[in-house]
């Protein structure tokens, strides 16, 4: 039952383990990688131990040398390299690399505590981000104040937003839906309401919700 | 003025800080390479040549990491064995010392090699 509960948290708009693009999908698939990969060690430490225990004939046929040089060098550097390897591929892939034509170009301002969004044609919104599914957009993040943290788990990042500097990541949502953007660097009192919605839209939806905006219904 | 023993205490304490040369070189490449990443994208030094199609960027980094390498095999090849004879625990603080700069070594390569292909700014 404790599982059942902790395994509810897995779900919902803030889940990065339901990924909606291809960015969230790298980090989630080094997850499972992850997940599987230490419980496999988990299970083969757990019968090194019980060999040790009940039937240690092997492991001192193995010797201490052997156990060394296999369990403590040759395994943690093997998964090691994977790991670092696997990082460095999805971490290029996260990059927003110049590209002709650019993508589509949002800013994201943050401030304590809320996020300002702003579109090429100057409309701008409030805790609510417009974007289009089923291409890139690249995400221009800075900050007024302190140092915040754009995350939308089911599309990926999370980014610092610095005061001062811009960093831009790229990101996809796959279908139109609605997701949950949060500030991921703690920013003060008011960090866990620093909350937003991403709604990704249609193609012709996107443009109209944008022109909206623009009408002076973006509220705040 | 110290005792010959007070002497020999100290040349033992300072012998223990050679286990720990080749990771301190580790970590001091991290940070400047970490720190120097830093500056030259703030700089825009990615959108400058230096030389064959080589950005004054990558140019540093590689510089950078290259210095890191040298002084770690230097090191290494400073405390290879043979050992000298240096009474109870010399050898065995040398022995350490030595594979651990070998390690340390190896790590310096692979953490940081990234210099030469990843991505620097954006």
């Amino acid at each position: 039952m404790a599982c059942t509960l902790f395994l509810a948290g897995c779900s919902g708009p803030l889940s990065a383990l339901e990924p909606e693009g291809p960015s969230a999908r790298g980090a989630a698939t080094l997850w499972w990688v992850m997940f599987y990969g230490s419980a496999a060690i988990f299970v083969a430490v757990s019968a090194v131990l019980a060999m040790a225990l009940f039937r240690p004939a092997p492991l001192r046929r193995l010797g201490p040398e052997g156990m060394i040089r296999w369990g403590g060098i040759f395994f943690p550097l093997s998964n090691l390299v994977l790991l670092v390897i696997a990082a460095f591929v999805l971490g290029e892939r996260l990059l927003a690399t110049p590209r002709d034509p650019a993508p589509l170009r949002i800013e994201a301002v943050a401030r304590q505590w809320q996020w300002e969004f702003r579109y090429p044609d100057g409309e701008t919104s409030f805790d609510r981000l417009h974007m289009p599914a089923g291409r890139d957009v690249d995400f221009a993040v800075t900050s007024e104040d302190v140092i915040h943290s754009f995350w939308i788990p089911r599309l990926g990042g999370k980014i610092d937003a610095i005061p001062g500097h811009e960093n831009v990541v790229r990101l996809r949502a796959d279908r139109p839906g609605t997701f949950g953007g949060v500030c991921a660097e703690f920013c003060g009192p008011g960090h866990t309401v620093m909350t937003f919605t991403v709604e990704a839209h249609e193609e012709e939806d996107f443009l109209a919700s944008v022109d909206e905006l623009g009408n002076g219904e973006g509220g705040q | 003025m110290s005792s010959p023993a007070a002497k020999m205490a100290h040349g033992r304490n300072a012998r223990l800080l050679l286990m720990a040369a080749g990771f301190t070189i580790w970590a001091v490449a991290f940070i400047a390479l970490y720190g120097m990443l830093s500056v030259g994208c703030r700089f825009g030094w990615d959108r400058i040549d230096a030389v064959a199609g080589i950005s004054v960027q990558r140019l540093q980094l590689l510089v950078l990491f290259a210095v890191h390498v040298a002084a770690g095999v230097a090191l290494a090849v400073g405390l290879r064995p043979p050992f000298p004879r240096e009474g109870a625990g010399g050898h065995f603080v040398r022995w350490v010392g030595y594979w651990a700069a070998v390690a340390a070594l190896g790590s310096t390569v692979f953490s940081f090699a990234g210099v030469f292909a990843l991505t620097a700014c954006y």
